[in-house]
C-alpha cells in the first residue's frame, strides 16, 4: 500500500463518517465535498485519470452544487431540521451496516485472484482510451443516457414547479 | 488491488448506515451519493484488474470506466429528480423529516 493511498484513505472514511453524522445538511454537504475530492485521487492512482477529471467536473461541479443550491433555497431553520431516530436504531443500524461491509469485504480480502496491482498499457484510462471504448461498443447505452437525462431534466422541472403544488392543501398527518 | 475494494465496500456500509439511520432527506440523497461512489470505486478497480491482466496480448480496453461513467449520468439525473422531489415535499408539506412523509404506509 503506499503512502498516498492511505492518507487518501483515510481522508474518504473520515470525510464519509462525518458526512453522514452531521445534523445540518450544510456541513454534510461540505464533508461529502472533501469526499469527493479524495476519490478523485483514488481513481488517479487506479489509472484512471479522465474519470478522475470527470469525477470532479460532476460530482463536485454538478452534483454538490445542487445540493447545496437546494439547502440554501429550503433555508432550514434549527426546528425544521427534524427529530432522529432513536440511538438505539442508530446503534442497531450501524451493527447492520457492519455486518453489510464484513460480508462485502470478507470474499474480496480472501480471493486471491483480485490481489495484484500489476502495471496497465500505456494510456489505459485515457480520454481515447476510454472514448473508443464508449463510441465503439456501447453506443447505444450512451444514446440511451442522453434520453435519460433528458427525462430527468423535464422531471425535475415538472416536479420543482410552483403552480403544481399551490392547489394542493398543506396537509399535515 | 484489494484495498481499494474493501475502501469501496466500506464507503458503501458508510452510505448504507446514512440512508438507514438518518431522517433528513438532504442527508438520506447525500448518503445514497456515497453508496453510488463506493460502486464507482469497486468499478475503476476491477476495470484495473482486467486492463492488467489483458497487458500481455490485445490491448486492454477499459470498459470498466466506461461503466463508471454511465453511474455517474445516472447519479446525476437521479439528484435532479431527487432533489426535485424534496422542494416539493417541502412546498406542500414544511418538512424534511422522512418519518414525517409516510402517508402510503400501511
Amino acid at each position: 500500500m503506499s503512502p498516498i493511498f492511505l492518507v487518501a484513505s483515510v481522508i474518504t472514511l473520515v470525510s464519509a463518517l462525518m458526512c453522514v453524522t452531521r445534523r445540518n445538511p450544510v456541513y454534510s454537504a461540505v464533508w461529502l465535498l472533501v469526499c469527493f475530492l479524495s476519490f478523485a485521487l483514488h481513481y488517479l492512482a487506479l489509472s484512471a485519470p479522465f474519470l478522475a477529471t470527470v469525477h470532479v467536473v460532476v460530482y463536485t461541479g454538478a452534483i454538490l452544487v445542487l445540493f447545496l443550491f437546494v439547502i440554501m433555497l429550503l433555508n432550514l431553520r434549527e426546528e425544521e431540521l427534524g427529530d432522529e431516530y432513536p440511538l438505539s436504531r442508530q446503534l442497531g443500524v450501524a451493527g447492520l451496516c457492519t455486518a453489510l461491509f464484513g460480508t462485502l469485504a470478507w470474499p474480496l480480502m480472501s480471493d486471491p485472484a483480485l490481489r495484484p496491482f500489476a502495471t496497465v498499457p500505456e494510456g489505459y484510462g485515457s480520454v481515447e482510451s476510454v472514448g473508443d471504448v464508449l463510441f465503439r461498443q456501447y453506443g447505444l447505452a450512451f444514446e440511451l443516457v442522453s434520453l435519460l437525462i433528458v427525462v430527468a431534466m423535464f422531471g425535475a422541472m415538472i416536479l420543482a414547479k410552483k403552480t403544481l403544488w399551490n392547489s394542493a392543501e398543506p396537509n399535515r398527518g | 488491488m484489494t484495498p481499494y475494494l474493501v475502501l469501496s465496500a466500506a464507503v458503501f456500509s458508510i452510505g448504507a448506515f446514512g440512508v438507514l439511520a438518518r431522517r433528513n432527506l438532504l442527508i438520506v440523497l447525500m448518503s445514497l451519493e456515497l453508496m453510488l461512489n463506493g460502486v464507482n470505486l469497486a468499478l475503476t478497480g476491477f476495470s484495473r484488474i482486467h486492463g492488467s491482466a489483458a497487458s500481455g496480448g490485445a490491448a486492454a480496453a477499459p470498459h470498466g470506466q466506461v461503466f463508471v461513467l454511465m453511474v455517474m449520468a445516472v447519479a446525476a439525473a437521479e439528484v435532479a429528480v431527487g432533489l426535485a422531489l424534496v422542494i416539493a415535499i417541502f412546498r406542500t408539506r414544511q418538512t424534511v423529516d422522512t418519518a414525517d412523509i409516510s402517508l402510503l404506509k400501511g
